[in-house]
């Protein structure tokens, strides 16, 4: 008791300054409606930030009865979708015609700031993913499967100085071969169109089906600027793709089908 | 009740009227108010009960509040800086401040302008933080403090010396 004592006394002065903080306090809220308005707000937060606490904490501990809950749905969803495909038997047989087949994949790390940028993927041979397949997304075109290991692949950019992919006018067909400069994640260059084709600024560019990588038309771009050479010869012609690279989080994998039969074909006339 | 109480009272009140119905009321460049009451506390005596500084602090800024219709920021400010005011004359004199007098006539020029500054800066950094009370002023918080504090030094140095000549 006496060593309470002692201690108030040896901290009286912050105490007294404590008690006489809160009363201004008091007296400031009291007077002044803006205070008033702060503290409240801050108050709220507080409240609510606990509030969101506990909430987190019961939903952690209620996950197991919602997963029962969501496991029979899932089954009774499962039942619908079997008997949904049944009916759809013929649509399947259009995409089996596709010369490609699709895979999805999430990325796991992207590249983009070196010359020469890679992806990371999180599928590998076991998931059918082989060299040389064409990499896309759901707005363009992301590179091209370089080295494969059992769960992981890694894709060549197309933000890669190395890399040429072929590419053509969807207006006319015009082609010529796309390459990246190594400078914005969203600027491409497009060499070997000549100038007896006629170019307008604002024109779509596709892919072109030259390549064994991509099916021909899938919109890569528009044409940005472009400079005509004096003499005859080719545009030096700038693109601006339609998908951003830099923040990509699933591509698609596109497996062709009757590779082996164009690398036959490409053996034999050689 | 001996002479240096009713001095003390006496100043108490003359500089708690003439900040609320003079100072007040200058708004120079619309804005700057110089605090003179402040000198109330400045000039405390050093060795005396620094408790009942803090309770005569709380109660000039809370008469000041009330008379000048203000929120309450110079009852805040007013109570910080009597708090305050051990540490901050332990930091500007050195910690052998066992001198009488309010200001030490023996101590050095640059550590009773360092006190002064100290006290002036800090009670109006608290008085403007308390009155804008938000992040998004911390310029205009800032400006006021500076500018205000200019005046407000200015005139506690020149009470200072008029207080001297008596």
């Amino acid at each position: 008791m006496r060593q309470l004592i002692n201690a108030l006394i040896k901290y009286k002065n912050t105490l007294l300054y404590t008690v006489l903080l809160m009363i201004s306090l008091l007296f400031l809220n009291l007077r002044s409606f803006y205070h008033q308005s702060v503290f409240s707000n801050a108050a709220l937060v507080l409240s609510s930030n606990i509030n969101l606490a506990g909430q987190n904490i019961s939903n952690y501990l209620d996950l197991a009865s919602r997963n029962e809950k969501l496991i029979a749905e899932n089954i009774k969803l499962k039942g619908l979708e079997l008997i949904l495909f049944s009916e759809q038997a013929q649509k399947d047989q259009a995409i089996n015609s596709f010369a490609f087949q699709v895979l999805g994949a999430r990325i796991i790390k992207n590249n983009y700031q070196s010359a020469r940028n890679y992806l990371i993927i999180d599928q590998g041979y076991l998931d059918g993913i082989e060299k040389e397949m064409g990499v896309i997304s759901s707005d363009g075109i992301v590179g091209i499967v370089n080295q494969i290991t059992a769960n992981f692949s890694s894709v060549i950019s197309i933000l890669h100085r190395d890399i040429k992919i072929n590419a053509s006018f969807k207006k006319n067909g015009a082609y010529g071969s796309l390459s990246w400069q190594g400078n914005h994640p969203k600027r491409m260059k497009l060499d070997d169109i000549s100038t007896i084709n006629p170019v307008v600024v604002g024109d779509t560019i596709v892919t072109g089906g030259m390549s064994d990588y991509f099916p021909h038309g899938i919109p890569i771009g528009k044409v940005l600027n472009f400079k005509k050479p004096k003499l005859e010869g080719y545009y030096d012609i700038d693109i601006e793709l339609f998908s951003n690279l830099t923040q990509k989080e699933f591509v698609y994998i596109l497996k062709n089908k009757k590779k082996d039969q164009l690398n036959q074909l490409k053996n034999e006339s050689r | 009740m001996n002479r240096d109480n009713i001095v003390s009272v006496f100043q108490f009140f003359l500089l708690l009227f003439l900040q609320s119905f003079l100072l007040n009321m200058i708004n120079l460049f619309g804005f700057i108010n110089p605090n003179l009451y402040l000198l109330y506390i400045i000039v405390y005596r050093l060795d005396s009960n620094p408790t009942l500084l803090i309770i005569l602090g709380f109660f000039m800024g809370l008469l000041l509040d009330l008379l000048t219709q203000g929120s309450g920021g110079h009852t805040i400010a007013t109570l910080t800086i009597a708090f305050l005011r051990p540490s901050i004359i332990k930091f500007s004199f050195g910690v052998n401040y066992d001198v009488p007098m309010g200001m030490i006539k023996g101590s050095l020029l640059s550590q009773r302008l360092l006190y002064l500054l100290l006290m002036v800066m800090i009670h109006h950094l608290v008085l403007y933080s308390v009155i804008y009370f938000s992040f998004n002023n911390t310029i205009t918080i800032l400006k006021n403090t500076l500018f205000t504090s200019f005046f407000t030094f200015i005139m506690v140095y020149i009470s200072l010396g008029l207080f001297k000549e008596k």
